[in-house]
């Protein structure tokens, strides 16, 4: 009885031998015969593993020899009519091919199999790949349940290298391409998004709210300077093809430093390239005045400005508003610079300008604070020692195409906040009030090092209500805002998407990508080290986003995280011109040449200084000129007429004298 | 002028009205029909009375390679006639002028201009209708500058005036310049001035133009056009035949 038992074991044992042995001489035999198609096949296979393409591409490749399918039995049928002759072209190119391999002739061989073989065989290279990848996936393939991570490692270290090879070759990723899509890189894999093999998003994208968190040294700087050219290039194609208004965009670096500079300069480098006509950096070059806001809103961005007590400090805080209000909107107009608001504070200014058109309350207003106006005084001198030159003027955000502001949030923190409230008031005045309607993405790089006086949520908040695109980024989860609430508050309403870099806890950001169903089996073991191909499988809720391979992401690395998707990119550096050799001082604007022009100093007196629009006609002219803004600085060197020549000589001489209005 | 340095002229104003001709050559108008009658011989141009007035003449393809000027060949647009010799009306009130002789300074063209473009002119790009260039050491205070030259027949609008303005006085780089060098700040202004030749009409808005600019307005002059800039019948007042009244368009 034992005996027959285990001669039956051992039948069974040598039948499914046999019967896997005979299984893989009829496919040896079949991929004999199909030489041509096996061939191709392989040969897919073995670049598709390499290069750690999907299985669709080698799909997507077989489709694309359609045409040349078409023309192939176009011509066989042109050379011998008839539906049979062409129902029957497969199997004579296939005889053809053993008849010419047979006599020596292995390319024409090769040349005959061909139109077919091609298509053939990449389409059953891709379902070999299919079930391959499918088997791994789904932890049923390999020798043991581990083969799928060390597959998994093995394709991203595949596609990571297929990547880098694609952004090294020249040419071979554009900044922006048709569709208004700006390109990023090259994908190295993708997870619930469309795969191809460049990154790229659409410029609507850009003008919603995005997040960007990366470590030092990962490469963001990298990023946001693509994403920021990008931006610029295609807005400003946009606009030339008028399909909206011209882009502007505005950087906040918080962080400020030697380090900020450098970014400043690379990114002025990479905007001229991207067709910035005018790129300013604030405020070590240019300068904006504060004084062009609205009265009201002056008014509120002075008192915000200025720190306030609790308690019974409050009532000070309320006499402050009411004298500032009163020194702006005084009967001859708002302030046009800091030394003019400062003389309003002075005891006695405000009596003599509101004496003649002041209401009652106005006058008995003046009289019961006006014993608090040296206090006022002191505090916005202070305050404007702090803040320095850089929002006394001239210029505004019109003036050039991009701005980069450069915040010393890290060494001057009261300082850096008052300025991120008055740039950020600044802008939302010019995306209200400007003279043309831009397209604006607002940039700013740790925004919560000088968030206090101004909540980032509510910046988000008004620059959703004002049409302008914010773009955060900050180096880690916790930098993105102050507290836990706001920094969710943040990333759940990044429309635009969430770039991801290197960093040591990209879960709360990774969980925002949700997760997806996969297939999980399980294996049963056999005896160590061997697994059997028997277990069960079903079906389990998997993250979109691998926190564990975002903390191993390499430099210029990133992930974009969009719609519960996301895509895998090496980011393509932009290589930007070398620096340009300084350009001859301007010299400081003075006023004009005597007797060059009747009538000419007195426009010069008391208008707007060069290069500031006609909406700024407060600002004073000569610290105007002195300080210089980016579009008008060249303008305002010749500007300095004073430099410049009697030139009437040889224009009367040619044309006459100029006429008298 | 020589005849052959006429051609070059008449090649870098897109086409000249026989009267202007004579002046550039300094010949009599008669003369000056009889050497146009030569060069249509040689195949070098072509004339025809596109306006009242004098016939026009313009170059050829045979002739502008004869100039070695790359320059497409077109017939002076029809809409832009009382521009062109508005234009070379500046251009010869302007070398008359003895400062202009005596310091060898030159006039480029806005065909010149237009051809170092390449045809990469933006939408956002306002080219002169000439740039003057005073050569450095000539004796006049102005030596070294170079003056962007406006003529202006219609009036525009002011806000358009002063954006045109504004743009020719903040442009650092030269015409076909990388796009990044267009305007950079803290470099110097590629034109010291704005010269601006205008008709009767159009004077009141390129004066308020001026004015809007403030200190920059310091930088732009501002005259009338030279006798004869109109064309024959029309004068300045109606000047501009309803096409573009500063270079607007290229052809």
């Amino acid at each position: 009885m034992i005996g027959r038992r285990l001669s039956l074991v051992v039948a069974q044992a040598i039948l499914r031998v046999l019967a896997r042995v005979l299984g893989a001489v009829a496919l040896a035999a079949v991929a004999a015969a199909a030489a041509p198609v096996s061939l191709v096949a392989a040969g897919a296979l073995a670049a598709a593993w390499r290069q750690g393409w999907l299985p669709r591409r080698l799909f997507a490749a077989a489709a694309w020899c359609g045409p040349m399918v078409a023309v192939w039995l176009a011509w066989t049928a042109r050379a011998a009519p008839g539906w049979q002759v062409v129902a029957a072209a497969p199997y004579h190119a296939w005889l053809g091919f053993w008849h010419l391999a047979r006599a020596g002739s292995p390319l024409r061989a090769a040349a005959v199999a061909a139109p077919l073989a091609i298509p053939l065989g990449l389409a059953a290279g891709g379902l070999a790949w299919t079930y391959r990848t499918g088997l791994l996936r789904s932890g049923a393939g390999g020798l043991s349940p581990a083969a799928s991570v060390a597959f998994d490692q093995r394709q991203w270290r595949h596609q990571v290298r297929s990547a880098r090879a694609r952004i090294a070759a020249a040419g071979s990723v554009p900044l922006t391409t048709r569709g208004d899509l700006l390109v990023v890189g090259a994908v190295i894999r993708v997870v619930g998004h469309r795969g191809g093999p460049l990154a790229a998003v659409s410029y609507q994208r850009t003008r919603s709210h995005q997040v960007v968190v990366g470590t030092t040294g990962t490469g963001k700087t990298t990023l946001l300077l693509r994403l920021w050219t990008a931006f610029m290039a295609t807005g400003l194609r946009r606009h030339a093809a008028g399909l909206g208004a011209p882009p502007l965009l505005v950087v906040l670096d918080c962080k400020g430093g030697s380090d900020a500079r450098r970014v400043a300069d690379r990114f002025r480098r990479v905007l001229r390239q991207a067709g910035a006509r005018s790129t300013a950096v604030w405020p070590d070059e240019a300068s904006l005045s504060l004084w062009t806001l609205p009265s009201r809103q002056l008014t509120t961005t002075l008192v915000d400005l200025i720190e306030h007590g609790t308690g019974s400090a409050a009532y000070y805080a309320d006499v402050m508003e009411a004298l500032i209000a009163l020194a702006v909107e005084a009967p001859c107009g708002p302030p046009a610079s800091s030394r003019d608001l400062l003389i309003r504070l002075e005891p006695g200014w405000l009596s003599t300008a509101y004496a003649g058109s002041g209401t009652a309350a106005d006058h008995a207003l003046i009289r019961s604070a006006s014993r608090h106006l040296g206090d006022v005084a002191l505090r916005f001198r202070t305050l404007f020692r702090r803040l320095g030159a850089g929002l006394d003027g001239p210029g505004g955000f019109g003036d050039a195409d991009a701005w980069y502001c450069i915040l010393e949030g890290t060494d001057q923190i009261p300082v850096a906040e008052g300025q991120a409230r008055a740039l950020v008031d600044l802008l939302a005045s010019f995306a209200v009030r400007g003279p043309q309607r831009r397209e604006i993405l607002l940039a700013v790089d740790e925004f919560s090092a000088v968030s206090r006086r101004l909540p980032i949520w509510q910046l988000y908040e008004r620059a959703r209500s004002l049409g302008l695109a914010v773009q955060v980024s900050a180096q880690s989860w916790q930098g993105l805002a102050a507290s836990q609430d706001e920094r969710y508050r943040i990333a759940a309403s990044a429309e635009g998407g969430i770039w991801l870099l290197r960093t040591p806890h990209p879960e709360p950001l990774t969980g925002l990508a949700g997760t997806r169903k996969a297939v999980e089996t399980t294996r049963r073991l056999g005896r160590f080290p061997v697994w059997r191909h028997q277990g069960t499988s079903r079906l389990s809720e998997v993250p979109v986003v691998d926190a564990a391979l975002i903390r191993g992401l390499d430099v210029g690395q990133a992930a974009y995280i969009y719609r519960g998707g996301v895509t895998y990119v090496q980011v393509k550096r932009l290589v930007a011109a070398p620096a340009a050799v300084g350009g001859r001082p301007v010299p400081a604007a003075a006023g004009r040449a005597a007797g060059s022009r009747p009538g000419a100093e007195d426009r010069a007196a008391g208008e707007v200084a060069a290069g500031t629009s006609a909406t700024g006609a407060r600002a004073d002219a000569a610290a105007g000129a002195a300080a210089g803004s980016p579009a008008g600085s060249a303008a305002a060197g010749l500007g300095a007429a004073g430099a410049l020549p009697d030139v009437s000589p040889v224009l009367d001489a040619a044309f006459g004298p100029e006429p008298r209005a | 002028m020589r005849p052959g340095a006429g051609l070059v002229f008449v090649a870098e104003m897109y086409g000249v009205q026989l009267d202007q001709l004579a002046t550039v050559l300094g010949v009599s108008q008669r003369r000056a029909v009889a050497v146009a009658a030569r060069w249509r011989a040689a195949g070098h141009a072509q004339a025809a009375v596109l306006s009242p007035g004098p016939r026009w003449v313009w170059l050829t393809k045979a002739g502008l390679a004869t100039c070695g000027l790359p320059y497409s060949a077109v017939t002076p647009g029809l809409s832009r006639l009382a521009h062109l010799r508005a234009v070379t009306a500046v251009r010869l009130a302007l070398l008359a002028a003895p400062q202009f002789a005596a310091s060898a300074a030159y006039w480029r063209s806005e065909r010149r201009l237009r051809a170092r473009m390449g045809g990469r002119i933006g939408l956002r790009e306002h080219v002169p209708d000439g740039e003057v260039h005073w050569p450095d050491g000539a004796g006049f205070p102005w030596a070294g500058e170079c003056w962007a030259i406006e003529a202006e027949l219609t009036p525009k609008t002011s806000a358009r005036t002063v954006a045109i303005m504004r743009e020719l006085l903040s442009r650092t780089g030269d015409y076909g310049c990388l796009a990044a060098d267009v305007q950079v700040p803290g470099r110097p202004p590629r034109h010291s001035r704005a010269i601006y030749l205008c008709s009767p009409a159009a004077r009141p808005v390129v004066v308020r133009a001026r004015d809007a600019l403030g200190l920059l307005g310091s930088r732009v002059e501002i005259r009338l056009l030279p006798d004869g800039a109109g064309l024959a019948g029309a004068g300045l007042a109606g000047a501009g035949l309803g096409g573009p009244a500063s270079g607007e368009a290229a052809p």
